[in-house]
């Protein structure tokens, strides 16, 4: 099976100032968001990547868009190297990937109507003939399952369940090789977002698109993705099969988000000895280390991917077999 | 020590009488398009240091529930029909405003879901805390001098496991977590030591093990203090973690209720089943989730008999005539449903 996208060592930074503008100081320097990330995305198959608010998936999202540069590594997407300075490379990435943002309110603009909602997204592609825009928007908005009379309506006369269609419509209005999912049901009701789960799943084999699916719900996760990564302040701690993460975690992170996924037995919410507001993560080492129940003197260094086999890897020296 | 804190607990629990008792609580919202009925003859009994989940999803009148009970919908638009609120034995929409405010936060706390909205975002966490220890100590007439109000604000903050109370006492809201943010608006309302606190959704939006610590610190909380909890959310995983009775709402109706256990073991109304249902619990190839056909209920144009015929699929004749009363079911549970009329 071949990959959609492969990305290496992906770093993204943003730029922290701090000092006091009154007093004329000048301080700051680069944040590391997201750190020397590498993952692929298979054909047809979906990668969720699950992480805490503030790790950095969003951030990995704007990035597969070209929606932020990357400081360092490499995206390649359809075997083709991205080079996010070039607006041709851009434009390349953006043809072929599509993206729904979390927020259905705020990712839709008020003034438009549906149809012109995502008729801007045809617009944009340059890829069709404007006499074929009223069929192309009329056959995606089946697609996804909108009713036709919603194509006039502007959104805000539209439920959430809706409004995540008009945003899912204008992603893959034009042909997509990669759809990213930025949470696309974290506002919805249960039900609701049961109903829009399987349209993706259904969607994802109709036409043959891949999916990235950024959620913190490990249910939704376990349903919907075929390989998942767990990011952590902005650093990927562990990555595989979901079905071997799930069920056998191996970094002591991914352990305790495990023990935590609420179930429909009524167990007793893990207790967790680590204290919030204590992240940060220290300029070398783990960046998990200092809340980690099983740090020991290695964890001072950074510790890189290693394999478990089949396909599972873990970035923590208790599976360092060199030592 | 541990031991006889759990015995006294439990005694408490014994002695505990009714600590707020609604009776068929009747509403509506006055809208352009007429009148929209939001509650209709919703009743429900909480008992002193018991945790009621009430669930439901958008639109089913949850919210409008708690703030009812506060005292905080305006009227107009809003208007209650029929029904009485009694809280402590005494029915509050019969107070005049004048005697809720003193029953508003050392009497009924509430947390709302948003908390960046909640707060003020030009104050400091000090400012917001201050002003709830301000509604406390005119109420109670007490008298504090400033440390001993400081001292009183880290207190909480560190029984919310906040980690720098110090710290968090110079923030303003947008400097603050999620997590962080919601603990703050819940030391607002504790506070000022209520005998209620209503939560609504205060766990929606945040990831699950900042959402699992603050369950872990309500049940803390409510197992230390005594303190009853509404707690208002669309999500019954959630619900079933904390609370000790549920009650499933639809349409302005209480559809279902009981013990959580038994609720959870053997849901009785095709709704309560559907949120079930609605779960993702499998893996990438499982078969699609079962999801109730049709739209949530639009309150201005309710169908006739039963509200969830339309997406119910063991609907009968009757249901699309007659509305269903409530029937008790062999667990102990009562549910709003034909299908569990003894025949």
């Amino acid at each position: 099976m071949s990959n959609i996208v492969e990305v290496n060592n992906l770093t993204v930074s943003f730029i922290v100032r701090t000092g006091n503008l009154l007093l004329f100081e000048r301080g700051g320097g680069m944040m590391s968001v997201v750190n020397d990330v590498s993952f692929n995305v298979r054909e047809g198959e979906t990668f969720g990547l699950a992480g805490e608010t503030g790790s950095g998936k969003s951030v990995i999202a704007w990035a597969l868009v070209g929606l932020m540069t990357p400081r360092s590594g490499s995206v390649n997407l359809l075997g083709k190297e991205i080079d996010f300075r070039k607006k041709a490379d851009v434009t390349y990435l953006r043809r072929y990937v599509g993206i729904v943002f979390q927020d259905p309110v705020g990712s839709l603009n008020p003034r438009l109507r549906v149809k012109d909602i995502i008729r801007e997204a045809l617009v944009a592609s340059r890829a069709f003939d404007r006499r074929d825009y009223d069929s192309r928007i009329e056959g995606t908005v089946d697609l996804v399952g909108l009713r036709k009379s919603s194509l006039d309506a502007y959104p805000r006369e539209l439920s959430g369940g809706e409004k995540q269609r008009v945003s899912l419509a204008r992603a893959i209005v034009v042909p997509k090789k990669l759809v990213i999912l930025d949470e696309p049901t974290s506002s919805l009701d249960v039900s609701v977002q049961a109903q829009v789960l399987n349209t993706l799943k259904e969607l994802k084999s109709k036409l043959g698109l891949s999916y990235f699916f950024i959620t913190h719900d490990i249910n939704v996760m376990k349903y919907m993705s075929d390989t998942l990564g767990i990011l952590y302040y902005g650093k990927l701690l562990e990555v595989g099969r979901t079905y071997d993460v799930v069920t056998n975690p191996k970094h002591p992170f991914t352990m305790r988000l495990m023990a935590n996924v609420p179930g429909l037995k009524r167990a007793k919410p893990q207790e967790e000895g680590e204290r919030l507001g204590s992240q940060g993560s220290s300029p070398t080492g783990c960046v998990y280390s200092k809340v980690c129940p099983r740090v020991f003197e290695k964890c001072s260094n950074s510790p890189p991917m290693f394999n478990l086999g089949s396909d599972h890897q873990a970035a923590c020296f208790l599976y360092d077999k060199t030592s | 020590m541990a031991e006889g804190y759990l015995e006294s607990m439990v005694q408490s629990r014994q002695v505990s009488r009714k600590l707020l008792d609604v009776q068929g609580l009747t509403q509506d919202f006055a809208t352009i398009d007429g009148r929209v009925r939001v509650l209709e003859n919703v009743s429900l009994q909480m008992e002193k240091g018991e945790i009621v989940g009430i669930v439901g999803e958008s639109g089913s009148g949850k919210t409008t529930l708690g703030l009812a009970i506060i005292g905080l919908l305006d009227s107009p638009p809003s208007e209650i029909v029929s029904g009485s609120i009694f809280f402590e034995e005494s029915d509050i929409l019969k107070f005049s405003p004048e005697q809720l405010s003193l029953i508003r936060g050392p009497g009924i706390g509430m947390v709302f879901q948003e908390s960046l909205a909640a707060l003020n975002p030009v104050y400091r966490t000090e400012a917001q805390l201050e002003e709830s220890i301000e509604v406390l100590r005119r109420a109670q007439k007490l008298v504090l001098t400033e440390g001993e109000e400081r001292k009183m604000m880290i207190d909480i903050l560190e029984n919310l496991r906040l980690d720098n109370p110090e710290w968090v006492l110079k923030k303003y809201p947008h400097e603050l977590s999620g997590g962080m943010r919601q603990r703050v608006s819940i030391a607002m309302a504790i506070v000022e030591r209520p005998k209620l606190l209503i939560l609504d959704e205060v766990t929606t939006g945040l990831d699950v093990y900042v959402q699992n610590r603050i369950l872990n610190i309500l049940k803390d909380l409510n197992r230390r203090t005594g303190t009853a909890m509404m707690f208002i959310t669309h999500d019954l995983l959630v619900a079933s973690q904390i609370c000790d009775r549920l009650y499933v709402m639809y349409a302005g109706k209480v559809v279902e209720k009981g013990r959580t256990e038994n609720i959870l073991s053997a849901p009785a109304h095709p709704y309560t089943q559907k949120l079930f249902a609605a779960i993702p619990q499998g893996f990438v190839d499982s078969p699609p989730l079962p999801v109730s056909t049709g739209e949530a209920p639009d309150l201005r144009r309710l169908p006739a008999g039963c509200k969830f015929h339309p997406r119910c699929p063991f609907v009968m004749q009757k249901c699309k005539e007659v509305e269903p009363p409530v029937f008790a079911t062999d667990q102990g549970t009562t549910a709003m449903c034909w299908l569990l009329e003894k025949k």
